[in-house]
């Protein structure tokens, strides 16, 4: 056996738990280069989240910009139980959340939910990796995604931040068990009964043509 | 079963999440029922939308909002107490990395068995590392830096290659070592791993006696970092 050594950063990539742990490190010793890829790695997650949570481009902006200055705050508290990712999304799902409440009960009269992302002056970028699709194609799709982020926002928003963390983020649901805090089987259940409550509202989006 | 009992266990079905009896239950009914057949495909559908819903981005970057605001609260006293308290966060403190810097980090790889490197080399480019502040004590360990003369193995305390195949269980570890001022190891915590079946190691660890590291003429406490890993590691180019 012998040894060899590289850099720790490189090391880094070779584990992400490790990589976790250093940048964190990194970023407690004050370190601004490390706190700045820090949110580089995850503002993308973030915002997506947040915008998917909230449906709204400038409130996820101003949420993701929270999410990250807690995350500074809180890094004395980061053990590295969960990964650094998982962590964040806690932290974001709760912004969320917050936001949420206080919307609501700002805005008791608008019933009307926030779901056009894609225009007006909350403008996001809608990041379509698809540019040789034609017009026509591109505008049904946006005009699916519209419809699909509606019946998104009249879930309630436990059920919503299961589904998004699971069919649009990716995670297991044990990872969202551990990001949200509650027991894998109330993920399980809350998973369920938003695909079927997606399901009723999207019927007729379900069988369209030009799903693929 | 029937349909309704059938129903509520598609979305565990669909993710593999049934146990095998209760999964074979819904497979046969789906092959038989097509009321719940395109229930499921309608699901299945639910789940395409979610998935080929586009990613949204920020129209400019957030982190440079988020390094205004915190630099705005660096200049009061809030940060300047926020880093005094990480500072007193050991063990999580690890080494300064200025990009492509050099920390030591020691794969240990069965992998790389049959290459008889040496093992105290040290990394090349040691000058890219940055001044480092001169503590050095066993609660506030330095890193291996410019400054720092790095802790070599002695004779007798180096890690017995047996110990180190035989006392690890597998997977990755990933300690941090701090060799006290006197050469010897003073903790050994384990950062990412199974730390039971890692025992002897730890043990073998705790039993290393170093040339004690130095800064500046004088002996220092430092943080050694291994990631000791089964898998085969290719070394990124710097
Ligand atoms: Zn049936």
């Amino acid at each position: 056996m012998s040894v060899g050594e590289i850099p720790l950063e490189a090391a880094g990539r070779a584990t992400g738990r490790a990589a976790d742990v250093v940048l964190v490190a990194r970023c407690r010793r004050g370190e601004p280069e490390a706190f700045s890829r820090l949110v580089a790695l995850h503002e993308g997650m973030v915002f997506n989240l947040a915008a998917r949570l909230l449906g709204d481009g400038e409130e996820a902006r101003d949420v993701a910009q929270n999410v990250f200055l807690h995350v500074y705050r809180k890094l004395g508290q980061f053990e590295g139980r969960s990964t650094l990712r998982t962590w964040i999304y806690r932290i974001t799902v709760n912004q969320c959340h917050n936001r949420r409440r206080w919307w609501k009960r700002r805005h008791k009269d608008k019933e009307e939910p926030l779901d056009d992302l894609a225009t007006g002056p909350n403008a996001v970028f809608l990041a379509d990796r698809r540019p040789e699709s034609s017009p026509y194609d591109q505008t049904r799709r946006s005009e699916r995604a519209r419809r699909v982020q509606r019946a998104l926002l009249q879930l309630s928003f436990d059920h919503r931040a299961v589904v998004v963390l699971f069919e649009i983020e990716g995670q297991s649901c044990a990872a969202i068990a551990d990001a949200l805090g509650i027991a894998t089987g109330t993920v399980k259940s809350r998973l369920a009964r938003a695909r079927e409550a997606l399901r009723k509202r999207l019927s007729d989006v379900v069988g369209e043509d030009g799903q693929s | 079963m029937r349909c309704a009992s059938i129903r509520r266990r598609l979305s565990a079905w669909m993710d593999g999440g049934l146990s095998p009896a209760a999964a074979r239950a819904v497979s046969a009914h789906l092959d038989t029922c097509e009321a719940c057949a395109r229930r499921l495909a309608e699901l299945r559908g639910v789940s395409e939308l979610l998935g080929e819903l586009p990613r949204l981005e920020a129209p400019e970057s957030i982190a440079q909002d988020v390094l205004t605001r915190l630099e705005v609260e660096t200049r009061g006293p809030g940060l300047g107490m926020l880093l005094r308290r990480f500072g007193a966060a050991r063990p999580f403190i690890m080494p300064s990395l200025v990009p492509a810097a050099l920390v030591l980090v020691t794969v240990l790889s069965a992998a790389l068995a049959l290459d008889s490197g040496d093992r105290t080399r040290l990394p090349g480019s040691i000058a890219s590392w940055g001044v480092i502040p001169a503590r050095g004590t066993e609660s506030n360990p330095v890193f291996p830096s410019a400054g720092v003369g790095l802790p070599r193995e002695r004779d007798g305390g180096r890690l017995d290659e047996e110990v180190l195949l035989a006392g690890f269980g597998g997977g990755t570890l990933f300690v941090e070592t701090v060799v006290a001022r006197d050469g010897t190891v003073s903790t050994v915590t384990v950062l990412e791993g199974d730390a039971e079946r890692a025992g002897p190691l730890l043990d073998a660890l705790r039993q290393q006696r170093y040339e004690p590291a130095r800064y500046r003429g004088r002996p220092v406490a430092i943080s050694l970092y291994r990631l000791i890993s089964h898998t085969d590691v290719s070394l990124p180019k710097i």
